[in-house]
């Protein structure tokens, strides 16, 4: 029953209203398709030029294109690999080691001030030196996404751990559990689906990163391309290259968050 | 001879500057005993606790177990917190079955068996399969319980866990517990501030005083209302007087200072 005297808000403006899934789908379809349209009829009204923002229409075009007479796919394959080993490199070696720093205090108190130094450093500034390092092979590039994401992963390790409560690791070792079964069946277990969070958006900046690294010091991948284009102002190429990498991230976003939901479903009530 | 089960010998506890336990404190708890530390807040009732677990160690003194000092944490000796207390990864039996994969003295079938047991004891088979987060906050401290017990626990270390429930589904896990402890032959150590539950369950209740925390006042419950602990008793002239002359004890040790 309404109140009298008062008015009642209308549904529609009710806070964190739920909203049915294939609401939120439909709505965030038109609103892609909408930006499309509006972007393509500017360009074909002639009210931007073409040479500095192409139409969707062109991008999509040039990306068949370059697909199909170019070599888009195999650089963008050389770059999910680059993506791929460096990643997988980073999380092979922050998940032990900062659930260590959080679990061995002496290990923590090490590592952290150099961890936190290093972590500052801009990926940019330590091009020069990884070209030193490892010239411009493939080296240079594992070496720079590694750089750019493992010393923030395994802090954001170190602090999944640390919010693991107390009472957990007590409570097992009371169950008779020992020390490496409690990190593993317990710590692990309830730090996980944080962990996998991290892990996703630690993937997203390895790509920002991979950019970076293919554009100074590469014959080949995604930032070659665009970097290439660029030289010889094909606009349309450099955004087809962009875009690719805009899907591949909304791609691999959308299945980690769908892996998430699978794996946790005890967490979403 | 009988050797004492569970003996607090000559303990003191310090953290830092600050004294926990002190004077020397001493106490001697029978197998199968329900014991209720009752005192007030800060006093120190965690910290005795958690030593007996072994999650925490005395400054000065010794507790022994069966003639034995006690070390590590391990699964004869178990806890029962009030929050966090099953595992919301684990289903409901897996949780229950937790502590056995760490025995293995057991075949397959019988951890099983031992599961589906507590289970039964504690009227969960019918959510074995759910996850934590499915059922209610009494339910997740009948799983704690169940998983202690199937552990193998002889002692249960039970840190007022039923604080967080509504009063109905405490007085039920109290009646519950009472009667697993006498079925199981389990020795209990249990908080609380609620003397009603405190007089209900217990065999014997130790009140504290106020930090550092010694012992104001050791009662024989069973002496005054029996072992035989009906809902009904709740009513009793007995109980009632018992209650209020705890209740008075308790009130007393507020303002208590050593
Ligand atoms: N790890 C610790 N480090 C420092 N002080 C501590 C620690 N654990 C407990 N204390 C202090 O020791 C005192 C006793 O704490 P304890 O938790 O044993 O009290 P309690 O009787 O269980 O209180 P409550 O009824 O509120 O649960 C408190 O003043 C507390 O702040
Ligand atoms: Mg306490």
């Amino acid at each position: 029953m309404a109140q009298p005297g008062r008015k009642t808000s209308p549904r529609l403006l009710a806070l964190r209203r739920p909203l049915p899934s294939w609401v939120a789908h439909g709505i965030a379809i038109a609103t892609c398709l909408a930006l499309l349209i509006l972007w393509e009829i500017t360009v074909d009204l002639g009210w931007t030029n073409p040479i500095f923002l192409p139409a969707p229409s062109t991008i999509i075009a040039t990306m068949w294109d370059m697909s199909v007479n170019g070599n888009l796919l195999p650089n963008t394959g050389v770059s999910i690999a680059r993506v791929a080993v460096a990643f997988a490199l980073s999380a092979i070696m922050a998940v032990p080691i900062g659930i260590a720093m959080s679990v061995y205090r002496p290990i923590g108190a090490g590592l952290e001030p150099v961890i936190d130094f290093i972590r500052y450093l801009p990926v940019p500034a330590l091009v020069p030196l990884s070209i030193i390092w490892f010239g411009i092979g493939e080296e240079t590039k594992i070496f720079l996404l590694w750089l750019g994401t493992f010393f923030q992963l395994v802090l954001m390790v170190a602090q999944d751990t640390d919010r693991v409560p107390h009472e957990y690791f007590e409570i097992a070792s009371t169950l008779g559990a020992k020390p490496l079964e409690i990190l593993r069946l317990v710590a692990i277990r309830a730090m996980l689906p944080s962990l996998v969070d991290n892990l996703r958006i630690t993937l997203g900046w390895c790509w920002t990163y991979l950019i970076i690294a293919e554009i100074v010091a590469s014959n080949s991948g995604l930032g070659f391309v665009i970097w290439t284009a660029r030289r010889f102002m094909e606009t349309s190429q450099v955004m087809a290259g962009v875009v690719m990498i805009g899907i591949i991230g909304l791609v691999t976003d959308q299945l980690l968050r769908r892996l998430h939901k699978k794996m946790f479903g005890y967490m979403h009530s | 001879m009988t050797m004492p089960y569970l003996q607090f010998n000559d303990i003191t506890k310090t953290f830092g500057n600050l004294d926990v336990i002190s004077p020397p404190f001493s106490l001697t708890i029978p197998h199968h005993q329900f014991m209720v530390f009752l005192g007030p807040s800060g006093c120190g009732k965690t910290t005795l606790m958690r030593m007996v677990g072994g999650l925490e160690t005395a400054s000065t003194g010794m507790i022994a177990l069966q003639g034995e000092a006690i070390g590590e944490p391990d699964s004869r000796r178990g806890m029962v917190f009030q929050s966090y207390s099953s595992f919301p990864w684990l289903t409901v039996e897996e949780n229950v079955a937790f502590g056995m994969r760490f025995r293995h003295d057991l075949t397959k079938t019988e951890k099983r068996d031992r599961a589906q047991h507590y289970l039964e004891l504690v009227g969960l088979s019918n959510f074995a399969a759910s996850y934590p987060n499915r059922i209610s906050g009494g339910m997740r401290q009948r799983v704690a319980i169940a998983r202690t017990l199937a552990a193998g626990s002889e002692i249960l270390l039970m840190d007022e866990p039923f604080g967080a429930l509504d009063a109905q589904r405490r007085e039920q896990l109290q009646v519950e517990l009472r009667r697993i402890q006498k079925e199981e032959r389990k020795t209990i150590i249990f908080v609380t501030h609620d003397v009603e539950e405190a007089v209900y369950l217990a065999d014997r209740i130790i009140v504290f005083s106020q930090r550092p925390a010694s012992i104001l006042e050791d009662i024989d419950v069973t002496a005054q209302i029996g072992d035989d602990r009906l809902l009904e008793l709740r009513e009793s002239p007995e109980f009632l007087k018992l209650r209020s002359s705890v209740l008075h004890t308790v009130r007393a040790a507020l303002g208590s200072t050593q």
